[in-house]
């Protein structure tokens, strides 16, 4: 088979870390190869390096046997590489077909030549069967029918090689079924394509060869039929099993602090919704929550702190049925929140340290005169300082921008926020996510310190690993829905990973 | 009512309705663009100014003209740089411009021509009437016997519907405001397309002022624009965001600006300060009519940030 792409010992800098590193593959002319790999693995890095929006530190890349140097989106087109992205790149007060037409440098002239270009379109559609319809915004139109408009409009502009990032992410079963036909179609004329995946089920349908990526390189690349999904997922996953360095509580007999039950929330939404969860927590235990991002882990952590309603089914706070969801009668209930977003959701970033560690204390009699009207200054001041020894919030006075702290001491201000407040519930969504292995550790000690004094908690992450160290109990979620419990001690790891995947 | 009373109260409103129109279709390419300038204000009174200043000098309307629009640019590319280059906030800039423009041109009236000194006129551009169509009764000295920038501003009307319309370039022009990273990779040069929207709507607005002094009122007052550069942001929204709308736009605008000046002359016992409201109020009732819907470029005075880690 003739070689189309090579990409060869690519390697992406940012800021001292290595998104890519040493990254070599190619692609064939007429096959799918896919990227299998974790969030944070550099697929999405590598991709964009082959089309010209990043720059690669180091390595070459070579198109049609011929090096080239990529250097913006629009020199992609032209050697004929095309991208669907995730998010659609469509506009959508436009038509499809202007959205098609859009920086067409193939014909000439200043006038659309709308009938000629109409033709050209419904010749390429008509010969890879892909359905839509010219005429309609695209506001009018359906995901999946979005998604033709940008495989269609990637051929109009003369790509042979098609990226797709996480084509099924946002397309209904049947519109998979489409799209897969779709693909099958393309690479019986000869074009390739490079899809971006973490699905099982997917990857193993459409793949010629996939090429597994972790932590930013290459892992290995493998031939469809040489495979199968569990070797896969250990490949993705990459697990070493050293064992968890804290103690597990598997036989947690206090009292249930949180409980849903079959509750939902935008049911047909894979990726954004909640399809009949139902989950216990119990005081003095940690609830693992493991799952790719994007499965409904936001709206899980929104709904148990009260920040979005359940549209069904029933939420128990310590045995009590809530009925109206509103964030400040849970913080009321001792539910504690580290939200996944620090600087959206957890702090003020140009409010000091001082100020950010009382937001949810600003009316007690402890910090204001008269219900909040006046702050206690001087009660404030010592308060953050004794909270900033406690937990090691590194700074140079409580007086500083929480937004000139670091990641870590970011979380920190958070952690000592929410556990201050000795709560009942503590729910940690994503808790060290882009923190140093110094800060990561911090915070998982003070989880673990504060599960053994009762507070019941309730981890979502993305991190695998934080996952099996943490857990008591592992939950794993897919497309809104709970596929399976695990006990937390002696984890049956390779289980776990493959319903992360949906098997 | 007399037909004399009618036709001149339209010819006023097409006059007035001129330089509104050349303000608006400056903020119009600016908006397609994405970039939403309320700084016309003060580009139009860098525009009157320098187009006063060149026919002053130099007895030539036309290098007034030409004058006013470069001066509009310049200024402009203040907008520019700090809102695309340095993404900063688009409003902030455009009242910075606000602030800037007016200052700027009162100073330079003031040290060139002195202060106190008695008002500088100049003579306008003539009107030129086009051969057989302006002898059509009626219609005639309505529409075929203006100034060359009235028909300059209606062939940039219907240039501008064209542009936006039919040509490839201004598809691309468009997908800039709307959706700014899809146009990117398609190739279109994102962050040219910015600031050649700049450019234009500086010109524009420019002209939209030099019209004012060299067309319309023989001398430079400060505050000659009087609003009309916010006026002109509510004809964009107005007009839809298009050439013929923004037209229709200016022209009812123009009209309620003809007809409040025919009403204080009438001399009805209303304190005539009501009339001079006309135009400013009925801005706001379109506004709060047509504004509330959902309408425009998308991606309108959003900065747009090349993607970087």
């Amino acid at each position: 088979m003739e070689e189309l792409l090579r990409m060869e010992h690519i390697s992406k800098q940012f800021a001292g870390f290595y998104a890519n590193r040493d990254i070599c593959l190619t692609v064939n002319r007429g096959e799918v190869l896919t990227l299998l790999g974790e969030n944070g693995a550099g697929k999405s890095t590598l991709m964009n390096i082959l089309i010209g929006l990043y720059q690669p530190t180091e390595g070459k890349i070579f198109f049609k046997g011929k090096e080239e140097r990529i250097e913006s989106p629009g020199q992609a087109v032209r050697l004929g590489i095309g991208m669907v992205h995730q998010h659609f790149m469509l506009v959508e007060a436009m038509t499809v077909f202007e959205n098609i037409i859009l920086g067409d440098k193939n014909s000439g002239g200043i006038f659309i030549d709308r009938d000629a270009r109409r033709a050209e379109i419904e010749a390429l559609a008509g010969r890879y069967g892909l359905d839509v319809e010219l005429d309609k915004l695209i506001t009018e139109i359906s995901v999946g029918a979005q998604q033709r408009v940008e495989i269609l409009k990637a051929l109009y502009h003369g790509a042979e090689l098609l990226i797709l990032d996480e084509p099924s992410a946002a397309l209904t079963d049947i519109e998979v079924e489409g799209l897969f036909a779709i693909i099958q179609k393309l690479t019986e004329e000869g074009k390739s394509i490079i899809s971006i995946s973490h699905k099982m089920r997917e990857v193993l349908r459409i793949s010629d060869r996939i090429t597994v990526l972790r932590a930013g390189e290459v892992v290995t690349t493998v031939k469809r039929n040489e495979t199968d999904a569990q070797k896969l997922a250990n490949l993705m996953i990459g697990h070493e099993l050293a064992g968890s360095q804290y103690e597990k509580k598997t036989k947690s007999d206090g009292q249930t602090v949180l409980k849903l039950n079959e509750v939902k929330y935008h049911e047909h939404s894979k990726h954004n919704g909640l399809a009949g969860v139902s989950i216990e927590v119990k005081a003095g235990e940690i609830v693992g929550i493991a799952g790719v991002d994007g499965n409904g882990q936001t709206q899980l952590a929104q709904v148990v702190t009260g920040v979005i309603s359940p549209e069904q089914g029933a939420l128990e706070i310590k045995g009590e049925k809530i009925s109206v969801s509103d964030p400040s009668a849970f913080i009321g209930r001792n539910v504690s929140h580290v939200p996944e977003d620090r600087n959206l959701q957890g702090l003020i970033g140009d409010m000091p340290i001082s100020d950010n560690l009382i937001l949810k204390l600003t009316d007690s009699a402890q910090f204001s005169r008269g219900k909040g009207m006046f702050l206690k200054k001087k009660e404030i001041r010592s308060y953050a300082e004794n909270l900033t020894e406690k937990y090691d919030i590194r700074c140079t006075s409580v007086e500083q921008d929480v937004r000139s702290l670091s990641g870590g001491n970011q979380q920190k201000v958070i952690l000592a926020r929410e556990l201050e407040s000795e709560p009942e519930l503590l729910v940690a969504a994503h808790p060290t996510r882009g923190l140093d292995i110094g800060a990561t550790r911090f915070v998982h000690d003070q989880m673990i310190a504060a599960r053994d004094r009762g507070v019941g908690i309730l981890l979502i992450s993305a991190d695998f690993d934080e996952i099996l160290e943490m857990s008591d109990r592992i939950l794993v979620m897919f497309e809104g829905q709970i596929m399976g419990e695990f006990s937390g001690e002696n984890p049956p790891v390779e289980e776990i990973s493959l319903a992360m995947t949906g098997r | 009512m007399s037909i004399s009373f009618v036709t001149n109260l339209i010819l006023a409103a097409i006059r007035m309705a001129v330089p509104l129109l050349f303000i608006a279709l400056a903020e119009l390419y600016s908006e397609r663009a994405g970039m939403v300038n309320i700084g016309l204000e003060g580009l139009a009174t860098v525009g009157a100014l320098a187009g006063f200043m060149l026919t002053y000098l130099t007895g030539n309307t036309w290098l007034g003209i030409l004058c006013g629009a470069l001066a509009g640019i310049l200024i402009n590319m203040i907008y520019a740089y700090a809102t695309v280059t340095l993404c900063a906030n688009h409003t902030v800039y455009g009242m910075a411009i606000n602030l800037l423009a007016p200052a700027l041109a009162s100073f330079i009236y003031r040290v060139y021509f002195g202060e106190g000194s008695s008002l500088m006129q100049i003579t306008l551009m003539q009107g030129i009437g086009i051969p057989v169509l302006k002898d059509i009764p009626f219609l005639g000295t309505l529409l075929f016997n203006q100034t060359p920038m009235v028909y300059l501003a209606v062939a940039l009307v219907i240039f501008t519907g064209i542009f936006f319309g039919k040509s490839k370039a201004g598809l691309n022009y468009k997908a800039v405001g709307e959706y700014p990273k899809a146009a990117a990779t398609l190739g279109i040069p994102v962050i040219r397309t910015k600031y050649l929207s700049c450019v234009i709507c500086g010109a524009l607005a420019g002209i939209g002022g030099a019209y004012l002094t060299t067309c319309y009122s023989t001398t430079y007052t400060e505050g000659i624009v009087s609003g009309r550069g916010f006026i002109a942001l509510a004809a964009v929204i107005f007009g839809r965001w298009t050439g013929g709308g923004v037209l229709l736009a200016c022209l009812f605008f123009g009209f309620c600006d003809a007809l409040q000046i025919r009403l204080q002359v009438l001399n009805i016992g209303i304190p005539y300060q009501f009339f001079q409201m006309i135009p400013y109020v009925a801005t706001i009732l379109v506004l709060t009519v047509v504004g509330s819907r959902k309408a425009g470029p998308q991606a309108n005075g959003k900065p747009y940030r090349k993607e970087e880690r």
